[in-house]
């Protein structure tokens, strides 16, 4: 049995990744697509938070709040200028495919070149650690914990009790039926696009003291939360939540056992989710 | 199976003709989750006649095309083609059998010349291997002459021959179409399922699909048509077969199956006033 | 035009010829050892981007082909490096290995298609890579291999030593390119090719008009498969290591983005304009100050390309019709002669 710390930890990692595969997942779910950028914005939204905080000194709950609004508002962008075009009628699958891979090389270089490549540190934003009887963990790490349980409620509420989020929903479910509705099927992609990327950029905030930040923070939770998505399942948001929590945990247990092999035992995982079942645990079943 | 085909053989070759059908359904049934699209359908099919598929929005045509062509497995029955079980095999393999279907939207090879349409369309047509496609070998380049002999002829035929060489999707609707039957006729059908041939097409366009669908039958191809518009039927079906629901409500000549009171009710939803 | 179908030639034969011509004697003009390795390099990568654009050819995405370069990289360093076999049979045992690899992995994943088949193919590259990390015994980890360059080929008094220069290198590189090229191409403008473009056209109206599909998706695969192990097997030789981290999910992005940007409608043209490109503009964009201005073009030229091009056509295309408006031919489309004939 594992001591205490890797369940913590793995807690924490699966707090990323259900946040990441639930950006990921609504944005499945309306545009249609996988976006192969979202752990780019996971990165944007840790150098934003780097910067506010020791370059302008914002204080650090503002400063998540900035990044998810500047990286979701530039996700919106991207959804409007390019993803938009690339999914008109007449474009397959690839166009969109090839275009958000080639943007994860586009941000990685434009990070590189204006914020630089070397690691940079942010220094704990609340340090110190929780002494329990057995074992100890960081506040950061609670803070995580605590972080992501108040964007699932925000998102909860959202979804279920806003305007935005039945639009949301009805686009989701039946995009021809709300677009006879007046919803406009374009502005809530939009509006789901930015929502997305703004928890991928609160994601790599929060994280960022944590960890370093570096341009390419950004490619390990990209494939979790892919992994995440997988195995809950393509399009079902309560997939990504329980999605991200297993393979938290998963990556956490596994790693503490045989070190190594955690990474290669996920994708073959994957590989067989995919083959197998590939709807994965709550995703709709095609055909 | 292969020996019941040998004793028909014997039989036929006695003198006495024993025509078993060459399709035949037996309580076929298709599931959506806990709908039945259709259910329970025994129909058979008879060379070389028309037989008409018709019924109200939902009465399951489609799925039944579907299922016969391989699309879809059905949940539950058979399909025999020349008394061979046919059901469960793959859309190409039925196809390769003789049955080829064509489709209602979607029809197109995407950014396809209508030519490069029959071209790439017209794989059952060739009797060459690839490798000696890959290796143009004698009798490759000759089969493919062959094969392209057929294709304009075909598209001479049934008069789409004006653009070849502009892209399929420019077509009007109604040319569209007959270059979906013409595609589903390069590939050498014994049997032509045609799903909604005239659907969307004004009175002209849908007899010039008629015509053609003649000529085709008149060819001895046995052609399936799911029609809406009955006054199309009339004018070349041979039998009709009504679906509503999912089940088969009517089979026979059209006229007595327009008249039958099944009929005008799953049409009209009520009993005429 | 489908932008798939090959039989509409975007370069006139003689200009194609004359341009081979000018590659085969282009080491007489310089021996210097940057630009003979740029040329070499990207002739390798061509051929992984060849194999990427048959198989999309398919209607299949893959996000794996750098690791068909591994695995052709490893087999053959290991039997050079490790159990001393010669050069030329490891180097055909890369690519059988890489094929059989391919053909397997094909039969199992082909199956389910689209989205499901990428993933699966960016799962498998990542596992190559880290098998190559953990196999340290074989593979020393991530320190990597070191295969010994191609032995000295001796015609005659006539020798050809590949430890001391560049230029045989070339030369294998072009005969290597040569040969994939033909076969790449020969295949694009056959019924094979036809047949693989109505897959990608339309899947389903293909299935129903008798295409096996699972059966043209693996013959695509693992073609491309063997040849991309033969293009990774002589890329460990020729910068003489091979490491985990050379060939993984990055390069393979890095790959597809050479095929959008050359141009998927031509398999040999898109691949070979698509990774000369941007393989040289790759090296060059890395000496300037500015850090990684490389990676942010390449993926600002490929969104260029996917969005300001017409569909499906990339650099190669541009070409074509600048050739034919130079040189004012004013068929955009070639009507191949057993057409002629049957029309009139």
């Amino acid at each position: 049995m594992p001591p205490a710390e890797i369940w913590v930890d793995g807690l924490v990692q699966s707090c990323i990744y259900m946040t990441m595969a639930f950006g990921m997942v609504l944005v499945f779910s309306i545009l249609g697509i996988l976006n192969w950028t979202h752990g780019q914005f996971y990165m944007l939204g840790a150098f934003v938070v780097y910067y506010a905080i020791t370059a302008a000194g914002i204080p650090f709950p503002i400063s998540l709040l900035i990044s998810g609004v500047v990286v979701g508002g530039l996700g919106a962008l991207v959804e409007k200028f390019i993803i938009e075009r690339l999914t008109a009628p007449g474009y397959g699958m690839l166009y969109v495919t090839a275009a958000t891979l080639a943007l994860i090389f586009f941000f990685e270089g434009a990070a590189g070149m204006v914020f630089g490549l070397q690691d940079k540190g942010l220094a704990m934003v609340l340090p110190g650690v929780l002494n329990l009887s057995s074992f100890s963990i960081s506040y950061q790490k609670i803070a995580v914990v605590i972080f992501t349980l108040v964007i699932m409620i925000a998102m909860y509420i959202v979804l279920n009790f806003t305007k935005v989020g039945l639009a949301i929903r009805a686009a989701a479910q039946e995009p021809d039926a709300a677009s006879l509705y007046g919803i406009s099927v374009g502005r809530v992609s939009v509006i789901v696009m930015g929502i997305g990327c703004a928890l991928a950029a609160m994601a790599g905030s929060i994280m960022a003291p944590v960890y370093i930040v570096n341009p390419f923070i950004g490619r390990i939770p990209m494939i979790f939360s892919l992994l995440a998505i997988i195995i809950g399942g393509l399009g079902s948001l309560t997939g990504a939540i329980v999605g991200g929590i297993i393979l938290g945990l998963l990556n956490s247990v596994i790693a503490y056992y045989v070190s190594y092999l955690s990474e290669f035992v996920l994708f073959l995982l994957v590989i067989v989710i995919l083959l197998v079942r590939p709807q994965g645990l709550f995703g709709a079943s095609i055909k | 199976m292969k020996y019941l085909k040998k004793l028909k053989q014997l039989w036929s070759e006695s003198g006495d003709k024993v025509e078993m059908p060459l399709i035949e359904l037996k309580g076929l049934t298709k599931f959506f989750g806990k709908l039945a699209a259709i259910e329970d359908v025994d129909l058979s099919v008879e060379k070389g006649e028309v037989l008409g598929i018709v019924g109200p929005n939902g009465s399951g045509k489609t799925t039944m095309i579907n299922v016969i062509s391989g699309y879809y497995r059905p949940s539950r029955g058979t399909i025999l083609f020349n008394e061979e079980k046919i059901s469960g095999l793959r859309p190409d393999q039925i196809a390769t059998r003789g049955i080829v279907r064509t489709f209602q939207s979607n029809v197109l090879f995407e950014g396809a010349t209508v030519l490069e349409s029959m071209l790439i369309g017209s794989f059952r047509q060739y009797k060459t291997k690839d490798w000696q496609a890959f290796f143009e070998t004698k009798a490759y380049k000759d089969d493919h002459e062959r094969v392209v002999g057929r294709v304009i002829e075909l598209l001479k035929t049934f008069d789409i021959f004006n653009d070849i060489f502009l892209p399929a999707a420019g077509l009007s609707h109604g040319y569209q179409r007959m270059l979906g039957i013409t595609m589903a006729l390069i590939a050498n059908p014994t049997v032509l399922l045609l799903d909604e041939p005239t659907t969307g097409m004004n009175h002209e366009e849908a007899m010039f699909v008629v015509e053609n669908i003649k000529k085709i039958s008149e060819q001895g191809i046995t052609v399936l048509v799911i029609e809406h518009n009955m006054k199309v039927l009339l004018n070349i079906a041979t039998r009709v077969v009504v679906l509503n629901f999912g089940n088969k409500i009517a089979d026979g000549k059209p006229e007595e199956v327009m008249n039958k009171q099944e009929v005008i009710e799953a049409y009209l939803g009520t009993e005429t006033i | 035009m489908i932008p798939y179908l090959d039989y509409k030639t975007l370069l006139p034969r003689t200009a194609a010829g004359f341009l081979a011509a000018l590659l085969v004697i282009f080491p007489v003009f310089t021996t210097n050892v940057i630009t003979l390795s740029i040329f070499i390099s990207s002739g390798i990568w061509a051929i992984a981007v060849m194999g990427f654009t048959l198989v999309l050819r398919t209607g299949q995405f893959s996000l794996g082909q750098a690791a068909f370069m591994a695995l052709g990289g490893y087999t053959s360093a290991i039997l050079t490096a490790n159990l001393g076999m010669p050069f030329w049979p490891s180097f055909l045992l890369a690519g059988i290995v890489s094929g059989i690899i391919a053909l397997i992995i094909g039969l199992v994943v082909l199956r389910v298609g689209g989205i499901y088949f990428s993933i699966i193919t960016l799962a498998l590259c990542e596992m190559v890579r880290l098998l190559a990390q953990q196999m340290e015994g074989i593979t020393h980890g991530v320190r990597g291999l070191i295969p010994p360059p191609p032995p000295p080929i001796v015609l005659g008094s006539f020798e050809i030593n590949f430890s001391t220069s560049i230029v045989p290198y070339y030369y294998f590189m072009i005969l290597l390119v040569a040969v994939t090229s033909l076969v790449f191409w020969q295949i694009g403008r056959s019924r094979l090719g036809g047949t693989f473009s109505s897959m990608a056209a339309n899947q389903i109206l293909a299935e129903h008009q008798g295409i096996h599909l699972m059966k043209y998706r693996v013959i695509a695969f693992t073609v491309a498969g063997v040849f991309t192990g033969f293009a990774g097997a002589y890329y460990a030789h020729f910068l003489s290591i091979i490491t985990p981290l050379m060939l993984g999910l990055w390069e393979s992005i890095q790959i597809m983005m050479m095929s959008i940007v050359g141009g998927i409608s031509s398999i040999v043209g898109g691949a070979l304009v698509g990774s000369l490109v941007l393989y040289t503009l790759g090296i060059y964009l890395s000496r300037l100050p500015i850090y990684n201005i490389q990676y942010l073009l390449f993926g600002a030229v490929v969104v260029i390309v996917l969005l300001f091009l017409p569909k499906g056509t990339g650099l190669i295309d541009l070409w074509g019709k600048f050739w034919r408006k130079v040189f004012r031919e004013p068929d955009e489309y070639e009507i191949p002669e057993e057409v002629e004939a049957a029309v009139e």
